[in-house]
């Protein structure tokens, strides 16, 4: 829906008008027509033509809308049901009346033309008729009888005497005129009281049929301008031998005041009878213009209820279908303002809310985008952290965790937002024994507290430092925010650090009196030999050798020491892996014959690039470990086994895993196996594994240690194959390297 | 022609509803059987023969007082090709048939000139009516040079009423009737 603001309807406004004004102008016409005006005669096809048109059109008009309303009421059209009950009422209260009128005006019309029409009324007439016939009838009897008395007097005159005879006797009757006419209607002689101009009109064919059979004939003629003439006629005696039939025809006025009365009673008469044939016409003329008066104005009426009603409903609808869009939603609708009344002040209110309710939600929206980047930014800096972040509620429900929570707790907990931790804790010894950690705290009531965890599990002992701190949440809820490290790396290298000091310390400590103490003992030897007996040289022989060979393997020891210690100097190569091994192996394998070794070895793995001399140490190293390890068991076995490994980001690494199946690691000393001096075994230095571990963390490479399920110990060593991967990883490890040893 | 159409559309439409019933009051022949113009210095006279309905409604009608018209039109038309024909001349001689009931006779009145003719029988007054002679339509000047068409035709209607009352006739008038055109063409 778009607004189109007050803007009448101009097109919708024109029709009606000409409706309007066609209608009224037709109905006008027609009363005229009715009324008197002889022009609207001529007219009359057009007004009835227009009237039908009307009547046809608005019919055709009104069954559509009907139609439609009728449709929409079914169809449960917003707005039908109003439509509906308004085109009823109105129709009711224009139709009701209009039929009572036209009830009414039909008998007004009926009973009243009738009563113009009365019987008395007719009867008067025919009275009145009568009676002028009457007091004419007298004169014309007089009248016909002279003229039977003249015609005998003539029929015994000769011609030449007639003229005189007829004089007298028009001078004695006040006759117009008298003819007498012999055979072939001839006039024989003639009297008039005007001067003769021309000869007499002959006589009408009835008088003459008349006198031919010998009777007397006499008429009241009418003449223009209200005038009557008496014409009488009577045959003469036959004369013998005559051709035809002689006749004397007179014609007599009437008395002037005679004869406008009569002439009143005619007219009166002749217009009663014109009436008179009107009346059903009249009658059904007047039916019919008043029907199709009243259907015009019926049809007119429904169709102005119904076109109100619609209007006085479309701002409703719209607002329904308003009300509508904007329940499903769509708060940019704005419905078009109908008016200026109240309706359209409820459309104003409407179109007010909906404009506001789109502010808001768009304000809404905003503010939850500007919350979503926060959240967003928030969930990169979480993930980017190497500090693990565990937000939960006080039932351990996990609302929060990043990445690097789950890597330090050895569990996904990618999917675990909305989980309780309880219930993740089943995969991971670690998670199991920092939610068993944490329980306890909340149960002693402590909330707030920062303190350092140990966690033990298979692949060895991990120390976090671990901060909790209330965060409130929802109303009336508590979450918490757990933070920790993981702080074993940093505590080894401190470790690390700390030991190289005191290696190095030691070493000159015990380097510096180890050389004068060689030397005394070389020089005790050689001054004393000489002049000893051979009982006492082979003593001195003896303990100076003793000396120089334990200062000796006091020095490999320092050695040992310095070894640890020193800086690293790396000579890289590209070498066999597979064949190094190997080569270990066989050197051990004469060595140490009870012990069988075996080998596992991946074809795939072709060539490393590393130090091959510290590699052939590690390996040393561990082997030695594993076979000192099987000393106190009866048939020792060793396993060596490499593998090809390819990292996710595509960099490949080569793994050796030393396995036996000797005692294996103490649980106690596996988080720190490989520290100096930590070990088992009653000899050893206690520097092997940790120079093991010294010597792969050279190579950017890692090394774990554990137990075998079935028993015995297993070292994994992995080692970066390519040094482009190692020195990547070099980059991004020396700096901490350094770092922890300056700490 | 349109009158009628309307009518029969009208009386289609409400012959249920009851109007006048239409036994056609003017029932009988009603034609102009002949026609023909003689020039006389150069005044064209028309002279007809027409044939008008007799029977008993006309007869009671008349003895109840109503007047009938008896028209008698007259046209001269100019037949153009593309266009209308154009009309020269189009007269009505109106006469009006009434009967007398003081004097018991049928007049027949001329209503232009007011001349009027009084016959004892109805029959009489009918022959009289449908004798016309030497009706001056036209003068010469009127006409061009080319071919003209003389039509004439004769009509009955119940006459006499007021004006107003006649436009009411207009619904129902079983007292109207006009013949056929009588034309003729006229090489000037």
């Amino acid at each position: 829906m778009v607004a189109t603001g007050v803007k009448p309807n101009w097109r919708a406004v024109a029709v009606a008008v000409i409706w309007a004004a066609a209608g009224l102008g037709a109905l006008l016409l027609l009363a005229k027509s009715v009324q008197n005006s002889d022009q609207f005669s001529r007219a009359q096809p057009w007004i009835l033509l227009l009237n039908v048109i009307g009547l046809v059109a608005l019919t055709i008009v009104l069954a559509r809308k009907l139609w439609q309303l009728v449709r929409d009421y079914r169809g449960h059209v917003p707005g039908s049901r109003l439509t509906a009950r308004t085109v009823s009422i109105f129709g009711a209260l224009v139709v009701a009346p209009l039929l009572i009128v036209y009830l009414f005006s039909l008998e007004f019309i009926n009973r009243g033309i009738d009563s113009w029409f009365r019987t008395e009324v007719k009867q008067g007439l025919t009275d009145a008729l009568v009676l002028s016939r009457a007091a004419l009838d007298v004169r014309l009897r007089e009248y016909s009888r002279r003229t039977e008395q003249l015609a005998r007097a003539l029929s015994g005159t000769p011609r030449e005497g007639m003229l005189a005879l007829l004089e007298e006797e028009r001078r004695a009757t006040s006759a117009l005129e008298i003819v007498v006419y012999g055979e072939l209607d001839r006039a024989l002689a003639a009297t008039s009281n005007e001067p003769i101009e021309s000869l007499p009109a002959p006589p009408p064919a009835d008088l003459v049929r008349q006198v031919n059979q010998r009777h007397v004939y006499v008429s009241l003629e009418p003449q223009s301008g209200g005038q009557y003439l008496i014409r009488t006629a009577a045959p003469l005696a036959d004369v013998p031998g005559a051709a035809g039939v002689r006749y004397v025809v007179a014609l007599y006025p009437v008395p002037p005041e005679i004869a406008a009365l009569s002439e009143a009673v005619q007219r009166a008469y002749s217009q009663y009878g014109d009436l008179a044939a009107l009346r059903d016409p009249l009658k059904y003329s007047f039916r019919l213009t008043l029907t199709l008066v009243l259907l015009l104005a019926m049809l007119a009426a429904i169709y102005g209820a119904i076109f109100s009603a619609q209007r006085l409903t479309r701002p409703i609808q719209d607002l329904i279908a308003g009300t509508r869009a904007v329940g499903k939603g769509d708060f940019g609708t704005r419905l078009p303002l109908p008016s200026r009344d109240e309706m359209g002040f409820l459309v104003h209110s409407f179109n007010d809310m909906t404009k506001r309710l789109r502010r808001a939600r768009e304000e809404a929206q905003r503010s939850q985008q500007a919350v979503e980047r926060e959240r967003e930014r928030l969930a990169i800096i979480l993930a980017r952290l190497s500090t693990g972040v565990l937000a939960i509620d006080r039932q351990l429900t996990v609302r929060i965790a990043n990445q690097a929570a789950g890597a330090i707790l050895g569990a996904d907990l990618s999917s675990a937002t909305g989980r309780p931790l309880t219930e993740l804790a089943g995969g991971s010894a670690r998670l199991g024994q920092f939610v068993e950690a944490i329980t306890q705290r909340f149960a002693a009531g402590r909330e707030e507290w920062r303190e350092q965890l140990e966690l033990g599990g298979e692949s060895g002992r991990r120390t976090l430092m671990c901060a909790c701190t209330p965060l409130p949440v929802e109303e009336g809820d508590v979450g918490y925010v757990i933070v920790f490290d993981d702080i074993t790396v940093l505590l080894q290298a401190q470790r690390d650090a700390a030991w190289g000091e005191v290696a190095r310390r030691l070493a000159h400590e015990i380097k510096n009196p180890l050389t004068p103490i060689q030397l005394s003992a070389e020089r005790m030897r050689r001054r004393f030999l000489s002049s000893m007996s051979p009982q006492d040289a082979e003593v001195l022989e003896r303990a100076t050798h003793t000396i120089v060979q334990q200062v000796e393997t006091m020095k490999q020891m320092v050695n040992a020491f310095s070894e640890y210690a020193r800086a690293p100097d790396m000579k890289v190569v590209r070498f066999s892996l597979n064949a190094l091994v190997a080569e270990v192996a066989d050197l051990y394998r004469s060595h140490e014959p009870r012990v069988e070794i075996r080998l596992d070895l991946d074809e795939r793995l072709e060539a490393i690039e590393a130090d091959r001399g510290r590699v052939r140490q590690i390996l040393n190293n561990l082997v030695v470990n594993a076979l000192e390890a099987l000393e106190s068991v009866p048939s020792g076995k060793l396993e060596i086994s490499t593998r090809l490994e390819t990292a996710a980001d595509g960099a490949q690494y080569a793994a050796v895993t030393v396995c036996d199946n000797g005692p294996g690691f103490q649980r106690e000393l596996l988080g720190r196996i490989f520290d100096p001096y930590v070990t088992s075994k009653p000899k050893g230095t206690g520097l092997g594994l940790a120079i093991v571990k010294k010597i792969v963390e050279e190579h950017a490479g890692r090394i774990d240690a554990d137990n075998r399920p079935e028993g015995g110990a297993r070292v994994r060593v992995v080692l970066p194959v390519a040094d482009s991967t190692r020195s990547a990883g070099a980059r991004e490890r020396r700096p901490d390297l350094r770092k922890e040893k300056r700490a | 022609m349109l009158r009628r159409a309307f009518i029969l559309l009208l009386a289609a439409a409400l012959t249920a509803w009851g109007g006048p019933a239409g036994a056609d009051a003017l029932d009988g022949v009603l034609e102009v059987r002949s026609a023909y113009i003689h020039v006389d210095k150069g005044v064209f006279l028309l002279n007809a023969r027409i044939e008008y309905p007799i029977n008993p409604m006309i007869h009671d009608a008349l003895k109840d007082g109503v007047t009938l018209s008896f028209d008698l039109e007259a046209r001269v038309d100019r037949p153009r090709r593309f266009w209308f024909d154009a009309t020269v001349v189009n007269l009505t001689l109106r006469r009006e048939l009434s009967y007398h009931a003081v004097s018991d006779r049928y007049v027949v009145r001329e209503v232009r000139s007011g001349k009027q003719e009084s016959f004892a029988t109805l029959a009489e007054a009918l022959e009289y009516l449908g004798r016309v002679d030497d009706w001056p339509i036209l003068v010469e000047p009127q006409l061009g040079s080319g071919s003209y068409r003389i039509s004439v035709r004769a009509g009955i209607r119940r006459g006499r009423l007021p004006a107003s009352l006649r436009a009411l006739l207009f619904w129902t008038d079983d007292w109207h009737r006009v013949s056929e055109w009588y034309s003729w063409s006229l090489p000037v």
